[in-house]
């Protein structure tokens, strides 16, 4: 097990940011933490660096307590910081080579670790350049490239892509991909569900400090009730048409909101067929039809009653 | 691991235009303002000779003592007036033309002519007033004892001082230095701006690059002494520049006793950097207002020392001596002024010793304060 929290508190006065978490993270897995602003995602990460006292419980990782004096453990993680922490007089390069010289004295390897982050994260035509004049997206990825350099078995990124455009975000979910298929342990955290869905092999959502569930993602959306979802775009429909859709079997519930009635189907079944012919037979005019499966912010929605935006 | 987190540190603050400009280049042009300020200073004390012209009339030709004493002042480098012998037209003209600050009329007393007050006219009327007084004393002395003329003229010939000025070292005195002292010491004192920066870099709660930095695996207070080191070199050796440009450049006296004025400036940079730490370390705020903390205490510690008017240094001692001993800067300033003037070290050691308790508390405050490696909140 490389990471495994037991019973975490951590407190603010009045505010209980963690609440008896439970965290472990077995070799090889990419780990998502998923919640909404505020949920206790960074405290955690913060509590099993070792840079937040927290209040109650135990942390270990690689199987030994973890400490401001574990050096050993430090030696094997690679962080990437929710805010760029890079220093603005270095160049892309010398940046790099700094915080990959903290855990690498030999300068001929880390040279050459140095070049290959630069490479990995697509810096090859930056590496002269400040910070303050790369983009968002080129200056989170200067980030992921001092945080990674050092080839660490344990590699936590919390929120990376925020504030990044689509391009840079794909490049970045591609690269950690990556970085776990050569072998490293990821713990990813972020309140994008798309990013978490796409890239973890195991979840957990927070909410208020707490884990309200953990798992794969077939896993999280086979513990709710819904299944899956109709959307037909068109004009406000009259109270017949909305009656009908609610009547077809399996049917747990039909919405209209800007300018897309919802038809959503229970667990296992689909309402697709039977959607098309009644709106076929009553006639109603519609732009566009789609389905969606249900999505992580289903889970959280059902399991919290609020979206993982709200 | 020292050379790598040192090396990195060096190019960091050698970037740093910013504080490069408050810490070194706004210095050196305080002290050229304060070199023009002073040098036109120097210029009016200059002492000008008072244009004066005497009327060159029959009364003047034949009072020879009179004529002799006037003509006595106004011959030679030190003399008091530029004397012009003139008829009384011509001086008139030149009064009205203000060419000259006065006439003198000789007659049976003298008698000054001015258009006005004024330093020229109050400095003849001064000179008029004592030769009358002499004149008149040394007539009542000779119509009492006429046999007493030589002795009377030998004891006016040989006026004697009473007083004079010496110096305790080997500077004569000139308070101009101190304004330049303590811009020194203001210049070590601006070092605070390394230390505050090295203390936002390693505290983790202060900066995502501290936080960043306090997962690697370095100690804290090595990498915290690392990067000092390279605070203290770059500090130091800015206050060396200014010291040779103030004293190849300006010309500004420090005495004799160079490797003293080096040991000064190290330790007046040392002082500076650990206060900015001790400072950024105390103050539970953001950066900005650690900043106008250090500027507000340095800035105020150069006032009281004497930076922006002279007396200040001289009022604190006589009125609230304390403060004297409790201001580094002023210390510092001091220190400098102490190798400059006196040819003992007594003075310099007493606040050389000050300063260096001042060092060693910034340092116990700042480790008391980072020593701490994990956080209640981030």
């Amino acid at each position: 097990m490389v990471i495994n929290a037991r019973n975490l508190v951590k407190r603010y006065g009045e505010l209980t940011a963690l609440d008896h978490l439970d965290i472990t993270v077995e070799e090889g897995e990419i780990f998502g933490l998923l919640g909404p602003n505020g949920s206790g995602k960074t405290t955690a990460i913060n509590c099993i660096l070792s840079l937040l006292d927290y209040d109650e419980g135990s942390i270990e990782v690689f199987g030994r307590p973890m400490t401001p004096e574990n050096y050993e453990a430090k030696r094997k993680i690679g962080i990437v910081m929710q805010n760029v922490a890079v220093f603005q007089e270095l160049t892309v390069y010398e940046n790099i080579d700094y915080f990959c010289g903290l855990y690498v004295a030999d300068k001929t390897l880390r040279r050459k670790l140095v070049n290959e982050a630069i490479e990995f994260t697509g810096l090859e035509d930056f590496r002269k350049f400040r910070p303050k004049k790369l983009s968002g997206g080129l200056l989170r990825r200067l980030n992921i490239a001092c945080g990674i350099a050092h080839k660490p078995q344990l590699i936590i990124l919390d929120e990376p892509t925020v504030a990044v455009d689509p391009q840079s975000r794909n490049k970045i979910l591609e690269g950690i991909a990556e970085l776990n298929r050569n072998g490293a342990t990821v713990v990813y955290t972020s309140h994008y569900m798309e990013e978490v869905e796409q890239l973890c092999t195991r979840i957990m959502i927070l909410d208020k400090g707490r884990a309200i569930a953990t798992g794969t993602k077939d896993e999280l959306k086979a513990m709710i009730s819904i299944g899956e979802k109709v959307i037909v775009d068109t004009d406000v429909p009259d109270e017949a048409l909305l009656k009908a859709l609610g009547g077809i079997r399996g049917v747990s519930s039909v919405s209209y909101s800007e300018g897309a009635v919802t038809v959503t189907s229970g667990r296992g079944m689909s309402s697709l067929e039977a959607v098309l012919e009644i709106l076929k037979k009553s006639g109603a005019a519609y732009s566009r039809i789609r389905t969606e499966l249900p999505t992580l912010n289903d889970v959280f929605l059902e399991i919290t009653g609020k979206g993982l935006r709200d | 691991m020292f050379v790598h987190i040192f090396k990195t540190r060096l190019k960091c603050l050698l970037r740093d235009k910013e504080m490069l400009f408050w810490s070194l280049l706004f210095p050196v042009a305080l002290a050229l303002l304060f070199n023009i300020a002073f040098s036109n200073l120097n210029a009016h004390d200059t002492f000008e000779p008072v244009k004066l012209a005497v009327v060159a009339d029959e009364s003047y030709l034949q009072d020879a003592a009179f004529r002799g004493a006037l003509r006595n002042v106004s011959t030679g480098e030190s003399r008091i007036f530029d004397l012009q012998e003139t008829e009384l037209a011509a001086a008139r003209t030149m009064l009205r033309s203000n060419d000259i600050s006065g006439y003198i009329l000789a007659g049976d007393v003298p008698t000054l002519i001015t258009s006005g007050t004024g330093l020229g006219p109050s400095i003849a009327k001064t000179f008029l007033d004592s030769y009358l007084q002499m004149q008149s004393s040394v007539n009542s002395i000779l119509a009492k004892d006429p046999s007493s003329y030589e002795e009377l003229m030998d004891r006016l010939n040989a006026r004697l001082s009473y007083t004079k000025e010496v110096s305790p070292g080997g500077g004569e005195s000139n308070p101009v230095l101190n304004y330049f002292y303590s811009l020194i010491a203001m210049t070590c004192f601006y070092g605070a701006f390394f230390g505050n920066r090295e203390v936002l870099d390693v505290q983790a709660n202060l900066s995502p690059l501290a936080a960043r930095i306090s997962v690697s695996p370095v100690h804290k207070l090595k990498s915290f002494l690392y990067s000092m080191c390279a605070s203290l070199l770059i500090n130091a050796a800015e206050v060396l520049l200014f010291i040779l440009f103030l004293a190849k450049v300006l010309g500004i006296d420090f005495g004799e006793d160079t490797g003293l004025v080096v040991l000064t400036a190290l330790m007046g940079s040392f002082t500076g950097v650990t206060f900015g730490a001790f400072i950024s370390s105390l103050v539970k705020k953001d950066e900005n207002v650690k900043i106008g903390v250090i500027i507000a205490v340095s800035m105020t510690g150069s006032f009281l020392a004497g930076m922006m008017y002279g007396e200040m240094k001289y009022i604190v001692q006589q009125n609230v001596p304390v403060l004297s001993y409790l201001n580094p800067i002023n210390l510092l300033t001091d220190a400098f002024y102490c190798l400059y003037y006196y040819d003992t070290y007594t003075r310099y050691a007493v606040n050389m010793g000050i300063l260096a308790t001042f060092a060693v508390v910034f340092c116990l405050g700042t480790y008391l304060v980072i020593r701490r490696r994990k956080y209640a909140g981030i």
